[in-house]
């Protein structure tokens, strides 16, 4: 049976994401927060957990437990395992989202639900660790994109795990006194989570996409291993000094920390150039709807970066970190997730409906007939379009402006959403497809 | 580096000759290092498994019809990797008959690879051999074919991987 390589639960872990990700733009939308907002106020909290930890952090992991097998040739430990992860990840972060309203004075009783809620989300993520984990370490040699994966999950046990600490001063003061200083590495967290986890990985998951649906080298050298050892050891580096300085403010470990965040800025840059590679020597020459757009998110992150090497250079970093954030969370890792679901979800779909019908006197329909990219392609450029303007609205301390630009974003992730469904039930394809074979997906498979 | 021992066959192929024995005579001669040149009129397949069980790798290029070029290397000097699929012994692949039909699938999208493979093999005989020449590794394919009880051989090649699947006798 195919469904020996298909992940069993990938597209609920995307469903959920999706759900999370539409759930924390309502709110944003509702002026529950916006980026200019003090990080700690109860309303950015959740929001911003909800970006992390329901969208992106679901929507890695979802792809992971598909791609992982994938790069390795070898299974995951367990396909309930990946259940577990889910299940736990998504209440953990429901828990954590009374928690913040707990521990913000809003609903005083709810403290302790947020380092509850965070233990829960750690447990997810450490089986989760142990599912992908397992194949990754046992395969030499290990391929770049497999290294990346590795490099980044060690980032998000670090971000996790200072969350829960975080949880635990903030919550149970009393009892952690030693933990309060840490508070002031909220920075690091922000940093580990969204360039050592989320950026590593996903440029680790780009380096087989992209190549694999563009017909294009996957070798990518002497410029992939720099990208993956300047950028582990430039996150490394920065995020040790970072955390070290809250003890010990030196002017040693304050340079060490630069030196870092410029080993991060040129594992980024010479990613980027690696893209550009892969776009150009590729042989397929026509491009598809989803890599087309990724373009938008490769500029985001381009541009994130810049902007980020030029505030440093000034020392503005901290006022304008919220930008630089925005354009990471939606511009890079959302925007590269919402193109790439546009061909995933339609590629896994085609897989298990018609993968044992192959050769059997069927004709299947074709993987592109599965999505219409008509229908997706102006979603796209809306929400890159949304994003990008909500991001100037960020720089010019524009909230009204900001949230009319986010609804737009917002309107094109929803109107993703109906897509990426349609793909899933061959909606483009009609009768051609039977329902029984549809539900395969969610309840007939191999565990 | 030991310039490779070069081995013209083709004209005794021509004939119809026995080539095996002048073959591992020749590997018999070689110096420590050293790689065996063959030329012969069609892809020595078994030759392949028989080598490759000496510890040689190959590399095989398609001058024209009938003209073909294989570099056997001690592995080491020009190691082939094998792919990441369930591969059948190469003793067994030894055994298995001359291809029946022969897939390019370059150039195709995944998953239209696996598509064109899993078609030509329903088309062929029992115990018939399918040969394909894909892009990348079909990781997805794999399964399907034990489903089917195909017996597979893959290795990585320069142009990509090689496939040789063998229908359910």
């Amino acid at each position: 049976m195919i469904s020996n390589r298909l992940s069993r639960w990938t597209l609920l872990f995307f469903a959920c994401a999706l759900v999370d990700f539409v759930a924390a733009q309502g709110l944003i939308l509702a002026g529950v927060t916006w980026p200019l907002r003090p990080l700690w106020a109860p309303g950015t909290l959740i929001a911003v957990h909800l970006l992390a930890v329901g969208w992106l952090l679901l929507l890695i992991l979802g792809a992971l437990f598909q791609f992982v097998p994938v790069i390795t040739s070898r299974p995951l430990v367990s396909q309930r395992l990946s259940l577990a992860t889910l299940a736990a990840v998504q209440t953990g972060l429901l828990a954590m989202v009374g928690g913040f309203l707990g521990v913000t004075g809003e609903v005083p009783a709810l403290a302790p639900a947020l380092p509850a809620g965070g233990a829960t989300v750690l447990l997810g993520v450490l089986i989760a660790c142990l599912n992908v984990g397992k194949p990754l370490l046992r395969t030499r040699p290990l391929p770049l994109p497999g290294r990346l994966v590795l490099s980044g999950l060690g980032f998000l046990l670090l971000t996790v795990t200072l969350g829960l600490s975080f949880a635990l001063a903030l919550a149970v003061p009393a009892f952690t006194p030693h933990l309060a200083p840490l508070l002031a590495g909220v920075g690091d967290h922000v940093l580990a989570g969204i360039g050592g986890w989320f950026t590593l990985t996903a440029i680790g998951v780009s380096y087989k996409l992209l190549p694999m649906f563009m017909l294009a080298p996957e070798e990518r050298g002497i410029p992939g291993d720099c990208v993956h050892i300047a950028g582990t050891a430039g996150f490394a580096l920065a995020l040790a000094a970072g955390l070290a300085r809250i003890w010990l403010p030196t002017r040693m470990l304050a340079l060490a920390q630069m030196t870092g965040y410029a080993a991060i800025a040129l594992a980024i840059l010479i990613y980027l150039g690696d893209v550009a590679r892969i776009y150009l020597t590729r042989k397929r020459r026509a491009l598809e709807l989803h890599n087309k757009a990724a373009v938008g998110a490769f500029a985001s992150l381009g541009l994130a970066t810049l902007l980020a090497l030029g505030y440093l250079g000034t020392a503005r970093l901290s006022a304008d970190a919220p930008m630089v954030a925005f354009l990471a969370f939606f511009g890079w890792l959302s925007g590269l997730g919402l193109t790439q679901l546009y061909k995933i979800v339609p590629f896994l779909t085609w897989l298990s409906r018609y993968g044992n019908t192959l050769g059997r006197g069927a004709v299947p329909p074709r993987v592109q007939d599965l999505v219409k990219e008509s229908h997706g392609y102006p979603w796209l450029v809306a929400y890159f379009v949304g994003v990008l303007m909500a991001a100037v609205a960020i720089l010019l301390g524009r909230a009204d402006a900001f949230r009319f630009c986010l609804g737009l974003a917002t309107l094109a992730t929803l109107g993703l959403s109906l897509e990426y469904w349609r793909a899933w039930r061959a909606h483009y394809v009609g009768s051609r497809t039977p329902v029984a074979v549809a539900s395969r997906f969610l309840h007939d498979q191999r565990g | 580096m030991t310039e490779p021992m070069t081995l013209d066959l083709r004209e005794d192929l021509r004939k119809g000759g026995e080539p095996l024995p002048r073959i591992l005579q020749a590997v018999g001669q070689l110096r420590p290092g050293q790689s065996l040149r063959l030329l012969a009129t069609f892809e020595p397949l078994p030759l392949y498994a028989v080598l490759g069980r000496k510890g040689f790798g190959h590399r095989a290029v398609r001058h024209a019809e009938g003209d073909w070029e294989v570099i056997f290397s001690p592995q080491g000097s020009m190691p082939t990797q094998p792919a990441a699929a369930p591969t059948a012994s190469d003793m067994a692949i030894a055994l298995w008959p001359k291809p029946s039909a022969s897939l390019d699938n370059r150039g195709l999208l995944p998953p239209e690879p696996m598509v064109r493979i899993l078609d030509a093999l329903e088309r062929l005989g029992p115990g018939q051999v399918l040969e394909a020449l894909n892009e990348r590794d079909p990781v997805f394919l794999y399964p399907e074919l034990q489903a089917r009880g195909a017996a597979i051989h893959s290795e990585k090649v320069d142009e990509g991987v090689r496939l040789l699947i063998r229908r359910a006798g």
